[in-house]
Parts: structure tokens; sequence; C-alpha cells
């Protein structure tokens, strides 16, 4: 036996001892190295910012980097489908939504990954409300008033979405289906064009996202005359809900939360979840939420499970009765 | 109202020339004139992976330094445009056909230099648009529905078979390919897919840079490469570089094509969706028509350079008018710029102009001053990328194949991309051994499906009524011009045009 051999047998040894002296928990180790936060979505749109936001604080409570890494495309799908089978160890998260954990695995009819059984839920971080806007030419002022308008002239109004089987659309068709309206889907590609849309009255109304609205919102270019979340949303205090306007139960929001791969171990997800949740309720960050649209909102693993299922229940409905199915 | 511009103009160069400003901008220009000149990564690659370096800056540091990214990128797209075939983005396609081609007769110098000074001039023109007239522009941009669109790239369409130097019956094969290769992807209406072949990797259609790094870059090389007498005669070829800089004949050549590429391009640039794109083609196409000589087009006349990047950076300019004015991205690098604004806590919109004039004059002020600092920077560079001609094409077209790789992987970190270059590169291969322009066949693969979109778009409004393409007038207009272009093209009036239409029927 070499010397170099010896001293490698020495090594060995004492790192094979270290080990055992380690929690079995393999807490103590995590994180070994930069963690990755796949975004299902491309650099610079809402998702993407909500992740940064949240990556940059988290990697310095880890002391290791979190490196956003986007996996935009077909509709979220692809990167959701790496981080489902990513190596379970903590290095691998990713920042899921509603469109990636519900409406796609609903919407699609073949997805490579399953929302409930292939992953760990973490927290919901934040989420961002749907507007109901319309062309400020349309004559009317409120929800009522557009579901009149709307049913004295069926089959003539339009609606601009942000695609097919996107959340703008979904909210859109819910509310016809509650209220018993007939409004035209007219799919564009995506939230900036749809808006446009709105803006320039090729279309009556657009069932938004928050931070592409609002802007236009508040400088009197669009109408809002419902949200759709719960309860009002801060930033526009005047505007009714959904809900109040008669149509109980009615709520559209998109969230986002972290996510790991199934079988990342039990003591890093709970670390992650402590983590998470601080950094999504301190006042700061909820500060930086609010500036995009959003709001910070956090929840128990066993209550994303429980959200999950209620929506892909929910919208799985809406989809299949709109018949929009993406192939 | 004048005084007030000045005014504006006036907070906006007080914002931009702050040392720390013109840093930012400097850093901008020169980050992305260097990231640009690497073959695949065009501006959408570069600002997405140099955004995250502005989060820490403030908002107006943050928005000047990636606009300068933005038009560094821009230029440095040129540049390997004119130097080695490699279009950075879907404008600089046009540039590749006479630059590239005053390149391999030595004149890559004078190439870069119009490049530089007609972008330059347009960019100044552009400037000064929106500070003008930035506000109503965008309103009327609005007024664009779907069946405006479709008319209006129905004409740009029709325009890009004047590109050709080849024969008309090739021209159009070469367009019908375009637009099938752009159906590739998820058909926005139905969300079913189409020519997927199940990879999800195509789920949303193929990116430019995979097509036009295989048709052009791809192709190129293996062309130079078939045979060694080729690859010394390139080697050769460009050892007879005659002189750096444009020569007088050259500016007064130029002159009326900068002028009229810079108005075709601040036309075009307002409307969203393919401004840039349809500018630079139109922009080439009208310089073909109204030349003396068409037949020098494609064969490395100055006046091919100048145009396109003239309308292209005019475009480019008045881009920011929708986005800025409106909040409305005009392609994915605004989208990406919006989102930077974003995260500097900024809702993009129209209150941006009010509640924070710093910003949105400052922007527009170092636009400018972005633009000067390009062409300080670059004309002094031009030198050295001829060097780079010299290196021995051995060394070169690796590096080039490595860096393409890595261009074309970075759009959507996927590997299907770089598989997908070959395929396009062998297909280019093949259309150059048949002499098909590959130029027509880009357009139509930007425009195919915007096209597609905004037909099915306006029947579905209209409630499958097809007569709103005639009944609305800018929709009518732009059909009227298509109709008298096709009529231009197929009467062959007079005298030269007889000839070339006697030439072109001969190639078929």
């Amino acid at each position: 036996m070499s010397m170099n051999n010896k001293i490698a047998g020495v090594v060995a040894g004492a790192l094979l001892v270290a080990a055992g002296l380690m929690p079995a928990s393999g807490l103590a180790q995590y994180p070994t190295k930069p963690v990755r936060l796949i975004v299902a979505f491309p650099a610079g749109g809402s998702t993407d910012i909500i992740a940064r936001l949240v990556a940059q604080r988290l990697g310095e409570k880890l002391g290791q980097q979190v490196i956003v890494d986007n996996r935009g495309g077909a509709g979220g799908t692809i990167g959701t489908e790496i981080a489902a089978k990513a190596t379970p160890d903590g290095h691998t998260l990713t920042m899921g939504t509603t469109s990636t954990h519900v409406i796609a695995p609903a919407a699609y009819a073949k997805v490579n990954y399953d929302p409930v059984k292939d992953f760990e839920p973490i927290t919901l971080v934040a989420s961002t409300p749907y507007l109901l806007v319309l062309h400020p030419g349309v004559k009317a002022n409120n929800l009522k008033e557009f579901v009149a308008l709307a049913k004295s002239q069926p089959g003539k109004l339009n609606y601009a979405s942000a695609g097919t089987g996107s959340t703008t659309q979904l909210a859109m068709e819910m509310l016809n289906r509650a209220a018993g309206m007939d409004i035209v889907h007219i799919p564009y590609s995506g939230n900036g064009p749809a808006g446009a849309a709105a803006l320039g009255g090729q279309v009556q109304a657009l069932f938004g996202s928050m931070p592409a609205v609002l802007p236009h919102a508040q400088a009197g270019r669009l109408r809002p005359i419902a949200v759709g979340t719960s309860k009002r949303s801060p930033a526009l205090p005047n505007v009714p809900t959904v809900a109040e306007s008669g149509y109980p139960g009615f709520e559209v929001s998109l969230w986002l939360g972290f996510f790991a791969p199934k079988g990342t171990p039990k003591a890093v997800l709970s670390r992650l979840q402590k983590e998470l949740v601080a950094i999504a309720n301190s006042p700061d960050m909820a500060a930086q939420f609010e500036k995009n649209g959003a709001s910070a909102v956090t929840n128990t693993p066993a209550e994303m499970t429980a959200l999950m299922k209620t929506e892909l229940d929910k919208y799985g409905k809406v989809i299949k009765a709109a018949g929009i199915q993406l192939k | 109202m004048e005084t007030d511009i000045i005014q504006n103009l006036a907070l906006g160069f007080s914002t931009a020339v702050s040392p720390i400003n013109l840093f930012y901008c400097f850093i901008g220009v020169l980050v992305g004139t260097l990231i640009g000149v690497l073959p695949g990564i065009g501006p959408v690659a570069a600002v997405a992976m140099l955004l995250p370096l502005t989060f820490n800056l403030d908002a107006v540091g943050a928005i000047i330094m990636l606009s300068g990214i933005y038009y560094g990128t821009q230029y440095g797209g040129s540049t390997t445009a004119i130097l080695v075939n490699l279009p950075g983005e879907s404008a600089s396609v046009v540039t590749c056909m006479d630059g590239y081609a005053m390149a391999r007769i030595g004149r890559a110098g004078p190439a870069l230099a119009i490049a530089a000074i007609g972008s330059f001039f347009a960019g100044t023109v552009g400037t000064i648009l929106v500070a003008l007239v930035g506000p109503p522009l965008a309103e009327i941009a609005l007024k664009f529905g779907a069946p405006e669109y479709f008319s209006l790239m129905v004409m740009a369409l029709i325009a890009a078979a004047v590109l050709a130097h080849g024969g008309m019956l090739k021209t159009i094969c070469m367009i019908v390919l375009g637009l099938l290769v752009g159906i590739v992807g998820t058909d926005v209406n139905s969300g079913m897919s189409r020519f997927t072949f199940g990879a999800s990797g195509l789920a949303d259609g193929l990116s430019f840079v995979v097509v036009a790094m295989g048709l052009f870059g791809f192709a190129e090389i293996l062309s130079n490469l078939q045979d060694k007498a080729d690859t010394a005669s390139r080697d050769i070829l460009n050892q007879k570089i005659t002189g750096l800089m444009p020569t007088a004949k050259d500016m007064k050549d130029s002159f009326g094509a900068i002028l009229r590429g810079t108005a075709i391009g601040a036309f075009f640039g307002t409307l969203p969706g393919g401004g840039p794109t349809i500018s630079a083609f139109s922009a080439y196409a009208v310089e073909k028509k109204m030349a003396k000589n068409p037949e020098n087009f494609g064969k490395g006349d100055i006046r091919g350079v100048a145009a396109p990047e003239s309308a292209n950076n005019a475009a480019v300019q008045c881009a920011f008018i929708t986005t800025l004015t409106l909040g409305i991205p005009h392609g994915a690098t605004m989208a990406l710029l919006l989102g930077a604004l974003t995260i500097q806590g900024i809702a993009p919109g129209p209150q941006v102009m009010t509640q924070r004039p710093d910003l949105f004059w400052g922007l527009i002020a170092s636009m400018w001053i972005g633009n000067a600092m390009l062409v300080i920077l670059n004309l002094p560079l031009v030198g050295l990328w001829i060097k780079l001609l010299k290196v021995p094409y051995r060394f070169l077209y690796p590096a080039i194949m490595v860096f393409m790789a890595i261009g074309v992987y970075s759009v959507n970190n996927l590997d299907l991309d770089i598989y997908m270059t070959i395929l396009f590169g062998i297909l280019g291969y093949i259309f150059m051994k048949l002499k098909c322009e590959p130029a027509p066949l880009i357009l139509a693969f930007v425009l195919g499906p915007l096209m597609e979109e905004n037909l099915r778009r306006a029947l579905l409004i209209s409630r499958g009524d097809p007569t709103v393409f005639i009944t609305r007038p800018i929709s009518a207009a732009f059909l009227v011009a298509t109709a008298l272009l096709l009529a231009f093209m197929i009467v062959p009036s007079f005298r030269k045009k007889r000839e070339e239409a006697v030439a072109e029927s001969a190639t078929l």
C-alpha cells in the first residue's frame, strides 16, 4: 500500500465516522450547494418576478445561492416536468402556480407529471387577483348592468384572454356559466396583447390578471367592475367582488407556491417551510408583492394539497363544460 | 406644448447624463455589443441573461442599462450578419444578403460602418419621434385590430416576393415553406398541437434563432467546408480587404437609403408585432425597386445594408412608444424590459409618464446617448472585427459552431433546439445548392403565425364575415396597396422591368 493510498484510507475512515455523527435527518448538510429554483415560465414574467424576489431572500437565509432556472414552454408543463423528475434532495425546487399544478393537468390531454403525487407541497407565498375590466365605451357601470347588457344581445359581446386554457379564459367562462351569459372568447397570445385589445375596444371585456390591467384601470382607460377574489382588493377598495355582486362562492385567483420533488427529506421540507413562511410574511416582501399586484399568502403542505384537489375539481368542470382540451 | 417638450427633454438629459447613468448606459452598450457578436445570442437571450444584473440598481439605472444592452446586442447581431452570415435576430436576416456579400468582396469595413451610421441616424430620428408624438402615435396603434394586422402582413409577404434575386416561383415556394414551418406548435385558438410529433419542446413552435442559425450560419459553414479549395479561397478572399471606412460614393449612395429606411422603420415600428422585421424587409424591397441597377442587390450593394439597418433601428426606437406609453410590450425583449420595471416596483402603464417623468424622459434621452455611444464604440471596433475575418477558417468555424450551439441552447435551455438547428442547416445547404433564397422563408416563418392568428381572430370577432377586411378602411387600404404591388410585379410594364421579367422567366 502506497503512502497516498494510506492517507486516502484514513481520510475515508474519518469521513465515515463524521457521517455517522451527523444527525440522521440529514438537515445539517442542507444545503450543501446552490439550490436550483425551476420557474416554468420565461424570465421577466409575473411568476418569474415573484420567484426571483423570494429566491434572493431564501438564498440569504439558507447561506447558499438560490438560482432561478427558467424553463418556459408548453404552458409551464416543460419546467414542471423537469422539477418532478429532479433528485429529491432539496437542491431542486419549483415555483408552482394555479397554471402548472391545476389548469395544465386538467386541460392538457397528456401531462407527464401528477401535481399531487409527484410533488411535496411546501407553502404558498403569494396570490394574484383577477380583475374584470370593460372598455370604457361599453354601457355598463357594474357587473349587474354588464350581465343585463350581455343577455340583451346574446352572442354579440366578445372577451379577450391571454390564450386558450389560460386563467383569464377560465375566469370568464365561469362567469359566463354563473350568470347565464354568452360572451364569445377571443384568444390572444399573452396578457399584453389581450390588454391592448381591450384598450383599443377590439373586445368589450377582459378578466385580466391584476398586475396587467390595474395600471390601465387606475388611468381610467379600462373600467374595473369586479374582482374575482373572495375579498376586495386593497388597490381598488371601491370595486366589489364578483361574489358580492350576486354570484356567491365565485373565486378565481392565481396562487404561487413552492414545491419540491416527491421524496425530499421531511427535515429539509420543514426547514424550507419555516423560512419561506417567514420571508413571505415579512413586511418588506409584502410591500414588494403589493407593487407587483400580488399579496402574500402562506399555508401548510396539507392545506396546499387540499387546495389543489378542490381547484382541480372546480376548474376541471369549467374546462369540460367549455370544451377546452389542449394537446 | 413645445416648451413642455423642451422642458421634458431637459429633465431627461439631466437624468441621463449623470455620471452614474452614463456609466450604466456605456456598460449596457458595451456588454450588449460583446454578447451580440456571439452567434445565436440575440437581444432576447442577452437581456434575459443580464436581467438579474440590474436588480440591485435603481430603476432609472436599470432600465437605461437594459436598453443599452438591447441596442448593443442588436448592433452586435448585425455585425455577425455582415461578417459571417449569422443573423442575430429576424430583422438582420435582410442585412445578411448584401452585408455578407460585401464582406466576401473585401468590403466588410464599409458595410459595418454604414450599418452603424444608418442606425445612429435612424435612432436619432426615432428618439425625436418618441419625444414629440409618442403618446398620440400609441393611440393610433391601438386602432389596429385583427383585420388591420392581417392585411398589413399580407402586404408585407407580397412585398417579400420582390426581394428574391432568383425566380418568382422559387420565392413563392420559399414563402409557402416558411408559412408551413411557422405552423409548428400550439394553435392559439384551439390549443391543439400541430406538427410537434409529440415533442413537448416543439409545443411553442420553432424559435427564430433555430431556423435562422440553421439556414444561414450552419448552412454557410457546410458550404464553405465542402471542399478544400473553397476554404482556401475564402481565406485568400479575406486577405484582400479594401478600406475600412465607406468611400464618398458609398455615403452618397447610402444617403437616400438611410432616409427612406428610417421613414419605413418609424411607420412600422409603432405597430405592435413584427415591426422591426417587416420594416427591414420592406426597406430593402423599396430600395431594390427604386434602384437603377437592381441586379446589384444581393451581390454587395451598400444600399442593401444601409436601408434595412436604418429601418430596423428606427422601428426598435419607435417600439418603445407603445411599450412606454401604454405598458404593452412590443415583442419578447420589450416584455423583458417591462418585467425589469415591475421588479423595480414600477407598474408599466400610462401613468409612468406622469408619475415618473425622470424615468420616462431619462430613458428617452439615454436612447439617444446609447445610440451615440454605439457609433463611438463601434467605428473603432470595425478594424478589430475585420481582423477576426483574417483568422484562418479552420480555427474560425469550430468557434462559430460552439458559440452557435451555446446561443441556440440559451434561448429555451432545450437540447432539442440544437438538433433542430443542425436539421435546418442541412436544409439550408440544400437550398444553397438549389439557389433558393432563404430570406423570404424567414419572413414568412415570422409573419405566418401572426397572420394566421389575426385572420382567425378577425373572423371570430366578425362571426365569420370575411367582408370585414374590406369594410374597415385601414385594412382596405393595405389590401389595395397589395393589389397594386401585385399588379406592378405581374405586369412587366416598361423597358427595364421587361428585361428583368425576361431574365426571371429564363431562370424558371
